[in-house]
């Protein structure tokens, strides 16, 4: 049981997303305006004799055909990112501006947390937290490849960061990861009911604190790289019931084909407001899975 | 640290603005705020110079952000050296460089920090970011800036 067969009558083109699911994921990467300017790499890229591709969606994604994208100079030179392309979607949601105070509640490996610097042009204040130990090693590490001199890293338990007002929150959860399979078809055995129910405890009392710490008319992005509704709508609508004050925003990006989110789910009604968020499924724009929601603090 | 910055790599004043920097351990910090928040913290900003040795280091992560404001001790390398460099070896090269720390670019795009000494670059690159055996595409046209 590969946990994939219970959304079939909930993914559209369910077919089509079976053989999406197993077909390796293209080599994708983030410009690095902190570093370099669009223009600028594109050229570089040409000259080594490296063919990409632009996004339709975002002017910062390339995708790349080469080998070892890692073994680039350019990314050497932190120029650019290797990051997934549904993945840069948390940030690009999460709009945030030169200046402000955002927190990146689950930071590690800091891929979001570089382009959340970078949007915000290295200025004002990016606060990437993560409390694994292992992992904010890489995230130290990306962000100094990334050049951000606006991120301080902390090592709280998310559920409890200390009391403070940012003007944004990502709340990029830990969760089963079934968005993953083409990089990492593993995954999908490691899923279980079981797990979705156990990480939702986790990933409740996460966005919930996630929301706590976010000012007056702050934004909290919420975001996951699963398809398992336990873990997405089943979050939300939790934290929508619980905490007061809390509107949810449709979430859309230009020319990226997203679905949205579901209203029931077995046994559950989580209400047609959540339909509001989105799901990025791996047929659709060839990418891997990804939820996307986002919330706005009165 | 601008002044410092100035005087060895010819950089402006201008390129260190809204910056701040404080010295924690041996290492100064860049950061985009004059103060750290009140929180219990990993690490704030960029590390970017190290005053463990004689002479103050600038890191390679400083000198890929800021170098190309370099106007001196600034070395553009050939597709050759550039290989050798990312590669983390020791060459010899004539350049008009004073010995020390050197910033070290590629068509124009900083590499990193370079150690020059009596004729020799040393490349000062972290283990974990070096690549071996890469060959660079030349193109006379290039990127400019």
């Amino acid at each position: 049981m590969d946990g994939l067969a219970r959304y079939g009558d909930d993914i559209p083109e369910f077919d089509r997303f079976m053989e999406a699911i197993y077909r390796p994921l293209p080599a994708t990467a983030r410009i690095n305006t902190l570093k370099t300017d669009r223009d600028r790499l594109l050229c570089r890229l040409e000259v080594a004799g490296v063919a990409c591709r632009p996004f339709t969606w975002y002017p910062f994604g390339i995708r790349l055909q080469t080998e070892k994208p890692g073994n680039l100079v350019e990314n050497l030179m932190g120029h650019i990112h290797l990051q997934e392309e549904i993945s840069m979607v948390s940030a690009v949601v999460l709009d945030p501006r030169p200046g402000e105070r955002v927190l990146d509640l689950c930071a590690a490996p800091g891929s979001k947390t570089t382009q959340i610097a970078m949007m915000m042009e290295n200025r004002g204040l990016v606060v990437a937290n993560d409390p694994a130990n292992g992992r904010v090693a890489s995230l130290r590490s990306n962000c100094e490849r990334a050049g951000a001199i606006n991120v301080a890293v902390t090592r709280y338990d998310g559920r409890r960061f200390p009391a403070q007002k940012f003007d944004r929150v990502l709340v990029d959860g830990p969760c089963t990861g079934q968005g993953m399979a083409r990089k990492d078809p593993k995954v999908l055995d490691r899923w279980s009911l079981k797990r979705s129910l156990g990480l939702q405890r986790l990933q409740v009392a996460l966005l919930k604190r996630g929301v706590e710490v976010a000012k007056a008319g702050g934004t909290v992005v919420y975001s996951t790289c699963t398809f398992a509704p336990e873990e997405n709508e089943g979050v939300v609508s939790r934290v929508l019931d619980q905490v007061r004050g809390l509107s949810l925003q449709e979430v859309s990006v230009p020319n990226l084909d997203g679905s949205p989110g579901l209203s029931i789910w077995g046994g559950s009604l989580f209400g047609d407001e959540m339909k509001r968020c989105a799901r990025y499924y791996p047929h659709k724009n060839d990418t891997g899975g990804f939820f996307v929601a986002k919330l706005v603090k009165e | 640290m601008a002044e410092m910055m100035g005087s060895r790599f010819g950089m402006p004043p201008e390129a260190f603005e809204g910056v701040s920097f404080f010295l924690r351990g041996r290492n100064v910090w860049a950061f985009s705020l004059p103060q750290v928040p009140d929180l219990d913290f990993e690490a704030v900003g960029l590390r970017f110079l190290s005053v463990r040795g004689r002479v103050p280091k600038p890191t390679t992560y400083a000198l890929q952000l800021f170098g190309r404001f370099a106007t001196k001790n600034a070395v553009d390398l050939s597709d050759g050296e550039a290989r050798r460099f990312i590669a983390g070896k020791r060459q010899g090269l004539v350049a008009d460089l004073e010995d020390g720390y050197v910033v070290v670019s590629h068509r124009g795009d900083v590499l990193g920090c370079g150690l020059y000494s009596r004729g020799e670059l040393i490349s000062q690159l972290p283990k974990e970011r070096r690549i071996e055996g890469k060959e660079i595409e030349s193109s006379p046209e290039g990127c400019g800036r």
